[in-house]
């Protein structure tokens, strides 16, 4: 599983007291260059972006008309929120958002299930004398199972989340469909970010906003690209300067790729989802697991707050599955055992120590 | 190295995939409830017991059930289009299929829904009479479960304009007790009143739900936005008593962005394209005209269909125009690989299963039976050690080393190259034993 390793430098924030109380607030985390995370709502996801979604950073998620897979998306993310009794902000284009929220997973706690047993596995039995073994004290304290709240909970989609969750409970929910243009919209936004803002030295709580389809055929701001890109342009300027995530769906396929092109460029963090075809058979001498494969999950760019440094991934593109059907895991996409007697399979993969280029030369 | 696979053969999809609570499109309203995915489940069990009882439905008739076994609750409606172009213009007759299917489910009672709404654009209901008719329908009973919304005969209303006026003379056609008749098209907000409320008319207004079938989405086009028609789809798939809908669409005479729009919001599409014709050589005039013939005669189907888990079935079928109407027969060439772009960037499996991670515990390490009364064996590279390793890759040039099922397992090794030294291999390490 391709995990992003934090960059490891002889600087080392000194964190006051005042400061360590974000440690206590659920749900939020301190992440390199003086950042903050937050959860997805995916563990692996979090894995895999080296922490979670930047507070202050503009997610965008592009869709695949094929397949529903940005909906699992953006539902962990909103009930994730209200685990962690973060205000919420959900628009979409369906005439009643409100149902949505009846949909949303409920949270596996630890003490149900051994969901992720593999990574504790890793250093059994092994007693390594390792200098550096201090610097990686920190990501082992994200796996706390003792019972107090976990940055990020594992979601059993078979199971809707309990009321107890919503009440009390900031959710705005806005339909997007009867809105001629989205200046109503944009000063819900405003005002919500207000709230979060980044003002006060001690934050009490980081938002979320969840916004599905921007640009789906129904709505009739649809053809006005200018509109919209203004609109999420000044969306990122309010969020930076506030302690919020917006997580964007829209489908690239229904937009002028110049539109498309545009929105991935504002993107802090870029993913996108793909479906996969059903019972193909060359996929399935290809890859291992693609029995229980539903999708594929490609992140594009991870957002980069505070540093000039990117992110480079060991990986882009994963395979999202369903474990025993409930809860959502990324794994890499492996490819099955090939015959080794031959020699020539080695001429034929794609990736030859580490690089993607298959040329004429293989080593 | 034959994949380990957990299950031999590949079960088909639907066992392995029940339906788990990821729906076709948003959801809308609270979870389903047990009751209505167990029925979802039977129906795709049914599928299984069919298929595997050898007779496969074909690829018209799985779309129709599909059609038929409708929404689950919360979930949005299925909804079908049907495309076809200038080279293959079949898509009505497929469209007058499918119309005929669900709609001797219903009569027979085995459907989800309980009666039909026809939103007639393009033909006018005395056309859909005279096709029940043909079809053995009793058209004397059939205002029980379907209603025409006539959109045909005066769309905009100025027939009878006309008429208030008397600039034309008052004439009545045929009528129909199950047409009504609709003069605005361009109001759809309108539209999707009337067609909700012939709905609840046939239905009545509790649980019972109906199916909407558009006859043909370009005439909509005509007269109003891609948005709003977007609008009135979008809204009738969510809408609780809709149990399916489907529509007809000319692919060829509308834009690529009102196309993408109308297939982001249906769960499956079937088109009607022509047999295309092998690319061999000269091609005279004698040539093509059998083409041109089979052309008109029948041509393919193709269909996309989303699933509920978020795969992508692809299935293509060829039809043939008769008398009687139109029949669906499988491919009969040679099949065609329906290429699809590939994964990037695969890499190798580093983890281990559970089978592998079980052998792997059985290995004896080396020099772990030293002390224990053997003699020491230093490795010089030529035998071959009696060692057990799992089956790992490595992005190297080694050959890869296979694993034996036996108790203790064997390392089989083979050399790079017979001519090598046999002191190459030596581990300089080997004398030491920590």
């Amino acid at each position: 599983m391709a995990g992003n390793k934090p960059r490891a430098s002889s600087f080392s924030r000194n964190f006051s007291a005042a400061s360590n109380t974000i440690s206590q607030i659920p749900g939020l985390k301190h992440g390199p260059n003086g950042t903050m995370f937050l959860s997805s709502g995916i563990p692996d996801l979090d894995k895999i972006l080296g922490g979670g979604f930047t507070l202050g950073s503009l997610v965008m998620v592009m869709e695949d008309p094929e397949a529903p897979h940005h909906m699992l998306l953006i539902r962990n993310f909103m009930a994730q929120g209200l685990v962690h009794k973060q205000p919420l902000l959900y628009a979409s284009p369906a005439k009643d958002p409100r149902g949505f929220l009846g949909t949303l997973p409920s949270p596996m706690f630890s003490k149900d299930e051994k969901s992720r047993d593999r990574d504790v596995e890793q250093e059994k039995g092994l007693r390594i004398a390792w200098q550096y073994k201090k610097y990686f004290g920190e990501q082992n304290s994200e796996f706390q199972r003792d019972g107090k709240s976990e940055y990020c909970n594992d979601f059993d989609l078979r199971k809707p989340l309990e009321r107890h969750f919503y009440s009390g409970q900031q959710i705005d929910c806005i339909s997007l469909q009867d809105s001629a243009d989205l200046t109503t919209f944009q000063d819900r936004c405003s005002s919500f970010l207000s709230q979060t803002s980044r003002n006060d030295r001690n934050i009490t709580c980081a938002g979320r906003i969840a916004i599905q389809s921007l640009g789906a055929p129904q709505c009739d701001f649809s053809d006005k690209e200018c509109d919209m890109l203004s609109f999420i342009r000044s969306l990122k300027s309010t969020i930076r300067s506030s302690n919020a995530v917006a997580v964007i769906t829209f489908p690239p396929s229904l937009v002028s790729p110049a539109f498309s092109k545009r929105l991935q460029h504002l993107a802090d963090t870029l993913v996108s989802v793909k479906a996969i075809p059903d019972e193909d058979k060359e996929l399935a001498k290809l890859l291992t697991g693609y029995q229980d494969m539903v999708g594929l999950l490609s992140v594009h760019k991870v957002a980069r707050i505070n540093t000039q440094v990117p992110t480079i991934l060991e990986a882009t593109t994963f395979s999202m599955k369903l474990q025993k059907r409930r809860s959502l895991i990324l794994e890499c996409l492996n490819q099955a055992p090939v015959d080794g007697s031959t020699g020539s399979s080695y001429a034929s993969s794609s990736s030859c120590s580490g690089s993607s280029k298959t040329g004429s030369l293989d080593f | 190295m034959p994949e380990l696979s957990k299950n031999a053969p590949p079960p088909p999809p639907e066992s392995s995939h029940p339906p788990p609570r990821l729906p076709n499109w948003p959801l809308e309203n609270s979870p389903p409830p047990p009751s209505s995915k167990l029925s979802g489940l039977l129906n795709e069990l049914l599928y299984i017991g069919i298929s595997l009882a050898g007779t496969r439905p074909n690829m018209a008739e799985r779309i129709c059930r599909a059609l038929r076994d409708g929404a689950l609750e919360g979930e949005h409606a299925p909804a079908l289009t049907i495309k076809d172009s200038i080279q293959s213009p079949f898509g009505s007759m497929v469209f007058d299929h499918v119309l005929s299917q669900l709609s001797s489910f219903i009569v027979a009672q085995k459907s989800q829904s309980q009666g039909i709404v026809l939103v007639a654009f393009s033909r006018g209901p005395l056309c859909y009479e005279e096709l029940f008719e043909s079809k053995g329908n009793d058209v004397a009973s059939s205002n029980k479960w379907i209603r025409v919304l006539d959109c045909c005969t005066d769309p905009l209303g100025w027939r009878s304009k006309l008429m208030e006026s008397g600039r034309i003379a008052n004439f009545t056609l045929g009528t129909s007790t199950t047409a009504s008749l609709y003069k605005n098209v361009k109001d759809l907000d309108k539209l999707l009143l009337a067609i909700t409320e012939l709905g609840k008319e046939l239905v009545g207004d509790g649980k019972g739900r109906f199916v909407v079938a558009i006859d043909s989405v370009s005439e909509m086009l005509r007269h109003t936005s891609i948005s709003s028609v977007a609008g009135l789809l979008s809204n009738l798939r969510s809408h609780d008593q809709v149990s399916c809908l489907f529509w007809l669409l000319h692919s060829d005479i509308h834009e690529t962005k009102a196309i993408a729009a109308l297939e982001y919001l249906s769960s499956t599409q079937a088109s009607a394209v022509p047999i295309t014709r092998p690319v061999n050589g000269q091609r005279g005039n004698s040539e093509k005209l059998p083409f041109l013939e089979q052309n008109l005669r029948g041509g393919k189907i193709h269909v996309r269909f989303k699933r509920r888990n978020g795969r992508v079935r692809l299935m293509s079928e060829e039809f043939c125009i008769e008398q009687s109407g139109i029949k669906f027969t499988p491919i009969s060439s040679e099949a065609e690989m329906i290429a699809q772009s590939l994964v990037p960037k695969v890499q190798f499996n580093l983890q281990l299963s559970e089978k592998e991670r079980n052998d792997r515990a059985k290995v004896v390490l080396p020099f772990e039976h030293q002390g224990k009364g053997k003699t020491i064996q230093i490795y010089d590279g030529r035998k071959s050690l009696n060692e057990d390793k799992p089956e790992m890759q490595y992005n190297s040039v080694e050959k890869v080393q296979t694993v034996k099922d036996s108790g203790r397992g064997e390392i089989i090794y083979f050399r790079d190259s017979d001519d090598e030294m046999p002191d190459s291999d030596e581990d300089p390490d080997d004398d030491l034993d920590i």
